[in-house]
């Protein structure tokens, strides 16, 4: 790999770099009073877990409505408890949920610990304004807002679902995403819905193919949904083993979007084992 | 075809067949079952092959460790290797974890989750240690299970918070995920868990071997007394989100010690570490000052390592160091005051506590109704950490008077106030007095 991707890379961490007045270290304390706190040798609080959200965009336009919208809801249901058992113990996993359809909407005002989170069944209708949903993501995914964790975070999910075109500029939207440094470290996955859908556009949010993946039947939504979310969930929520097949010292470069690349190798050998012959969503109406 | 679904059969290498009735949980290397054996429950392990290497050596590391046995009964170790399927797939059974048992990663997040299998819906059940004296115990004991292990050979490779269980009324512990342990200098393949990975691992210039398990068990050790990660203060905090790069760096080759005394801009950070800040002020110097040199010179020199029989010297010594006062403060002797040399002082309510010095070693027994000293501190020749050989207690004829009763099978000959040697049988005591001195055989105790 080139230097100048090595630059790239140090960059791009400094961008989601805190400034020196938000880290402040504890002082250094050699005297100290024997009562003055509380010395309790069994007291302590949980050890301090990094946090991954989790971010669902969910599409919710009219072309959702009925058989699709119902499979998702009761899909997502079901996923929930599916991902609270593979996050990992020391990772506190958070859930945010942004549907889009004319506007766009939080299901919740802030992201909900996956212990609590429960799923408001959605409903469709109206268009499909998915670059006021990257928009929107963009403004969410700040130190200021969503991503406000005291603690590490790891790099967030982002799991985009829809079913059609957007209708509104999405070139726009995206590159007001592409400009937001938790968006480019994150791991992004998407799915495309039926014969609307379409997998170069929803590459391009992700980055690349091999996390995009499509389905065309109701078995294979659900089927789609879970293998992208839990397997996507799995690998944010824990370090990346950094150490395999090397004979040398790793660099930066070596260990970049490791585990974007992970998710994508790990989604397409699940998908192909799940190959299924249902019915189209698109036909037989 | 990976997953077992429930009530499938699964054959067992040397006959029989195993159920399967439910699923305990995965890792990154497979599942691990809940299965019905000859009329007992087992857990299955079944892997993933696909994540696995060379799954024939690696499975032939499991069959060696099977023959081999458990280095002592404080390994959830490899039972029976189940047949190979048509694909390759094996798995092996191991014994169930006790219900009295907890998870390590359960206790640092000092709860676990209950999850309502009809709804779905999570709720929470503290899990703390009951005692004091049980949590130093649970270190002695992790201390000393990876010392039977290296004493055997072999290293552990994966050790990290999901591999122990720890009963918190007992400090009994149980060493699980036992499949990737191999002969020293042997590696199929795991790397470890990031954050406990020594960083040499981390940087991809070495295997898992008996060393670096010695980095482990020491971010181990650190996690559970200080609730902390050792690496992580100010500087990794700086960066927010834990990229992959940023990983490499703060574990791997930047790696510093939050309490590195040569170096203070990892310090941990009020808010986030404050358990860490806290019981940095709580524990005494030699605990500190083994994790010290195990994070700075160990660091980055293996053979600088603090070694698990070190380990478990400064344990049983801490054991030792604990103070229950009456007034209902229990904490280590380094919290008190020293009123003298050889008295001890709470510095809440005052009372005092005199101390039964050992001339083989170097610290002081602090006395009160409960304090107890263990066979390995009364001879020197025996590794027994958890048979108790005295206890102080209060006299029951004689209300008021406390004495040292011995509960180990050896007699003792105690010096009484007369000048004179008297025999103190097991279960016998005798009373405590300034200048009393007990012979233990080769070690004698004076207050």
């Amino acid at each position: 790999m080139s230097k100048k991707n090595k630059s790239k890379g140090s960059e791009q961490t400094a961008a989601v770099q805190a400034t020196e007045e938000e880290v402040k270290a504890a002082p250094v304390e050699d005297d100290f009073d024997l009562l003055d706190f509380d010395d309790d040798p069994l007291g302590a609080t949980g050890v301090s877990r990094k946090s991954l959200v989790i971010f669902f965009l969910i599409d919710t336009s009219g072309s959702m409505k009925g058989t699709k919208m119902g499979e998702l809801n009761t899909v997502m249901e079901e996923l929930i408890p599916e991902i609270r058992r593979v996050g990992e113990a020391d990772t506190e996993v958070k859930i945010a949920v942004l549907t889009f359809s004319t506007d766009v909407k939080w299901m919740y005002s802030e992201p909900i610990a996956i212990e609590d989170f429960e799923w408001a069944r959605l409903s469709a209708s109206g268009v499909t304004s998915m670059g006021l949903a990257f928009k929107e993501l963009s403004a969410r995914m700040s130190r200021n807002s969503f991503l406000n964790s005291p603690s590490l975070s790891f790099a967030p999910v982002i799991f985009l679902m829809t079913d059609g075109y957007p209708s509104d500029d999405y070139k726009e939207g995206l590159k007001a995403l592409s400009s937001n440094s938790w968006y480019k470290f994150g791991l992004k996955a998407a799915l495309g819905i039926g014969n609307e859908a379409n997998d170069d556009m929803l590459a391009e949010f992700t980055g690349t193919k091999d996390t995009v993946v499509h389905a065309y039947s109701g078995n294979q939504l659900a089927q789609m949904i879970k293998i992208v979310a839990v397997t996507a969930s799995q690998i944010g929520s824990k370090s990346m083993t950094l150490s395999e097949e090397n004979e040398s010292e790793l660099s930066e470069e070596d260990v970049y979007a490791a585990k974007q690349k992970m998710l994508g190798q790990q989604i397409q050998e699940l998908v192909k084992q799940d190959d299924s012959n249902d019915v189209s969503f698109d036909t037989g109406w | 075809m990976t997953e077992l679904q429930i009530g499938q059969e699964v054959e067992l290498e040397y006959g029989g067949k195993a159920v399967v009735s439910g699923v305990i949980g995965s890792g990154g290397q497979g599942t691990v079952y809940l299965v019905d054996y000859n009329g007992m429950s087992w857990a299955l392990k079944w892997y993933d092959i696909k994540k696995i290497k060379d799954p024939k050596a690696f499975k032939n590391n499991i069959k060696q460790n099977i023959t081999d046995g458990a280095p002592s009964n404080k390994f959830l170790w490899p039972r029976y290797l189940t047949k190979e399927t048509e694909d390759g797939t094996f798995g092996y059974l191991m014994e169930l974890k006790p219900e009295s048992f907890d998870s390590f990663v359960d206790i640092l997040n000092t709860y676990k989750l209950k999850v309502d299998p009809l709804t779905g819906r999570a709720t929470k059940a503290p899990v703390r240690f009951t005692n004091l004296s049980a949590m130093v115990t649970a270190v002695i004991n992790i201390v000393n299970a990876f010392r039977q292990l290296h004493r055997a050979g072999k290293s552990y490779q994966d050790l990290n918070d999901g591999g122990f269980f720890i009963n918190v009324d007992t400090g009994a512990v149980l060493v699980c995920d036992c499949d990737n342990i191999a002969p020293d200098g042997s590696n199929f393949g795991i790397g470890g868990k990031p954050g406990y990975m020594a960083p040499e691992i981390v940087r991809g210039i070495a295997k898992p071997d008996v060393q670096t398990d010695k980095y482990s068990l020491a971010v181990v050790l650190f996690k559970l007394l200080f609730r902390g990660d050792p690496m992580e203060g100010k500087k990794v905090i700086k960066d927010v989100c834990l990229t992959e790069a940023s990983e490499l760096k703060h574990y791997g080759s930047d790696a510093l010690f939050v309490y590195d005394p040569n170096d203070d801009s990892n310090r941990p950070v009020r808010g986030i570490h404050d358990n860490v800040i806290k019981f940095w002020k709580i524990y005494p110097d030699y605990i500190k000052d083994a994790f010290v040199k195990s994070f700075t010179e160990g660091l980055h020199d293996p053979n600088k390592r603090v070694i698990e029989n070190e380990w478990q010297k400064l344990f049983i010594r801490l054991r030792s160091e604990i103070i229950s006062c009456p007034c209902g403060r229990t904490n280590f002797t380094s919290m008190f005051e020293m009123q003298d040399d050889v008295t001890y002082r709470c510095p809440k309510c005052g009372t005092t506590f005199a101390t039964l010095g050992f001339s083989n070693l170097e610290y002081r027994l602090p006395l009160y109704i409960g304090s107890k000293f263990y066979e390995c501190e009364i001879d020197p020749n025996s590794d027994d950490f958890l048979s108790v050989a005295g206890e102080l207690v209060e006299n029951k004829l004689k209300p008021g008077v406390l004495g040292i009763k011995n509960i180990s099978e050896k007699t003792w000959r105690a010096k009484m106030p007369d000048g004179m040697h008297y025999n103190v049988e097991p279960g016998k005591g005798c009373p405590i007095w300034k200048g009393l001195e007990i012979d233990f055989g080769s070690v004698v105790a004076t207050i």
